[in-house]
């Protein structure tokens, strides 16, 4: 069952290369939120309960619903624009994401080591590469934002990996998440639109010699 | 010789299914379930008019496409009676007589000298090369899966077991309605309703083929669709006793029938340079299936 969720978490970063609105971005870390929910309840059973509930809770409560609630209201509030403006086509964007997780797989495979789960490792790889192509890929900030949120998706589900053995990591894989908030508030708080004002890369463009 | 049956049963309704689901959700009276076999019935009557710029090929082309879309469909197993013609490997065989089909089918689009029809066969090549790979690694992940190379081996000894089993066997059947649709130049690739030469795909291609040739052109279409639901079926039915099966295996057609239906209800045309990428997340979600099979084998530990 787990695999099976760590799966559909994959098939869910190559629906988002090949997205073309804001909002579906969104959502998509909404089910990424949902997904993890579901592996942590299944992955994590030699871990004290209480924890267990907090770190459940935090993963509903903050990445299921809180935070993509907030990221959509955002969107209405500073009038981003619905297109995620990609530097490059989806279709590269759809190859190059493709290749990220052939890549992670033969990398998975060349390592000898037993104790590593080797389909956690292969899902929070691709997603942290994901996660930061797209912060690389596309032009407005809070598509950075949730470029970040997918990078510590990823973070989390590696955590999840060793999470019996270890389950400090996955409270530090929380605390990412904290972190996280800060920038997203950073945007609600300064009412940052598309892009920086004076950040606008597009303007280098408009540079001439004299 | 039961599967081919059951095959040409099913193709005499699908379309038929198809037009009637889109008549119910658009809330029209609609023609009935057997109107798209009475077209053809009566395309069939009519003679044919061939232009004076075509040659032989042109005239050739729309029974090497029926027949080897025939050819196909033989290869296909019902539950535990194999497939008039099957041996190991008969799945390259399946998708090789199908590109022959439709290659003649693009040089009669290309013999005809009109620019549109030149324009929409590149287009069906460029489609059906991107939906190839996206086939070959699903059914190649199955034979890796089974250890066997023939359609029949591979549904017979497939075992539906655990919970990722259900899961690889749900995405090969999504994958495989998408070919069909694509295949067949459905709604979310192509319009079969439009009326502009421009955005069209397989209809454009088609334009200077009348009365015979149309019919033959349009049932195999029909059998295209019954062919792939076929398929589907295998994935899900394995070898049932007869009483058992053949309701099942009615029930997907059916099934299989309403959902294209529904998609093409609720679902609007992409515009036509999106196509290529949703062709090819199609090849990305069957090398997840492939990665899943390995998995199941435990290839990497």
């Amino acid at each position: 069952m787990t695999n099976v969720l760590l799966i559909i978490f994959i098939i869910s970063l190559l629906y988002v290369s090949i997205a073309n609105r804001i909002i579906t971005y969104v959502r998509v870390l909404a089910l990424q939120g949902f997904i993890l929910f579901g592996v942590t309840f299944l992955q994590l059973k030699d871990i004290q309960t209480w924890n267990l509930v907090l770190i459940l809770l935090e993963t509903i409560v903050f990445r299921a619903v809180a935070v993509p609630m907030f990221l959509s209201y955002l969107i209405k509030r500073n009038r981003i624009t619905r297109e995620t403006e990609p530097y490059l086509p989806h279709f590269v964007s759809l190859i190059i994401i493709t290749m990220i997780v052939v890549i992670t797989v033969l990398l998975a495979n060349s390592i000898k080591e037993t104790h590593l789960d080797k389909i956690f490792f292969i899902v929070s790889l691709s997603t942290l590469f994901t996660g930061l192509y797209f912060i690389a890929s596309r032009k407005k900030i809070i598509t950075h934002v949730m470029g970040y949120l997918m990078i510590e998706n990823g973070v989390f589900v590696l955590s999840l990996a060793v999470g019996n053995e270890m389950p400090n990591l996955v409270n530090l894989g929380i605390m990412l998440d904290v972190f996280a908030s800060v920038l997203i508030l950073g945007i609600f708080l300064n009412k940052i639109g598309d892009v920086f004002k004076a950040a606008d890369v597009d303007q280098l463009s408009n540079l001439k010699d004299y | 010789m039961l599967s081919i049956t059951l095959i040409l049963l099913s193709a005499f309704f699908f379309t038929g299914i198809i037009v009637r689901t889109k008549s119910i959700t658009s809330g029209r009276k609609g023609p009935g379930i057997l109107q798209p076999v009475k077209d053809v019935i009566r395309l069939f009557k009519k003679g044919s008019v061939y232009s004076e710029t075509t040659s032989i090929i042109f005239r050739i082309s729309p029974v090497i496409y029926f027949s080897s879309v025939l050819m196909a469909c033989l290869v296909i197993p019902f539950s535990s009676y194999r497939g008039i013609v099957s041996f190991d490997g008969d799945f390259i065989f399946f998708a090789y007589i199908l590109a022959l089909g439709k290659f003649f089918s693009i040089i009669s689009a290309m013999d005809t000298g009109s620019s549109f029809e030149g324009m929409g066969a590149s287009r069906e090549a460029l489609f059906s090369m991107f939906a190839e790979p996206a086939f070959f690694i699903l059914i190649g992940s199955f034979a890796l899966l089974t250890g066997h190379t023939s359609f029949f081996d591979i549904f017979s000894t497939l075992h539906l077991g655990s919970s990722i089993t259900y899961t690889l066997g749900v995405l090969a059947a999504f994958i495989l309605v998408m070919i069909a649709m694509i295949e067949n130049s459905r709604m979310p690739v192509d319009d079969p309703k439009t009326h502009l030469e421009l955005t069209m795909i397989h209809e454009v291609m088609v334009l200077d083929n009348s009365g015979f040739d149309l019919g033959l052109i349009m049932t195999t279409g029909y059998l295209k669709f019954a062919m792939y639901g076929a398929i589907i079926a295998g994935f899900f039915i394995g070898s049932l006793p007869l009483p058992l099966s053949v309701p099942a295996y009615l029930a997907i057609q059916a099934l299989f029938a309403v959902t294209v239906g529904l998609i093409e209800s609720f679902m609007a045309r992409f515009r036509m340079n999106h196509n290529p990428q949703f062709i090819l997340a199609l090849s990305s979600v069957s090398f997840l299936i492939f990665l899943g099979v390995l998995l199941v084998l435990e290839k990497f530990v």
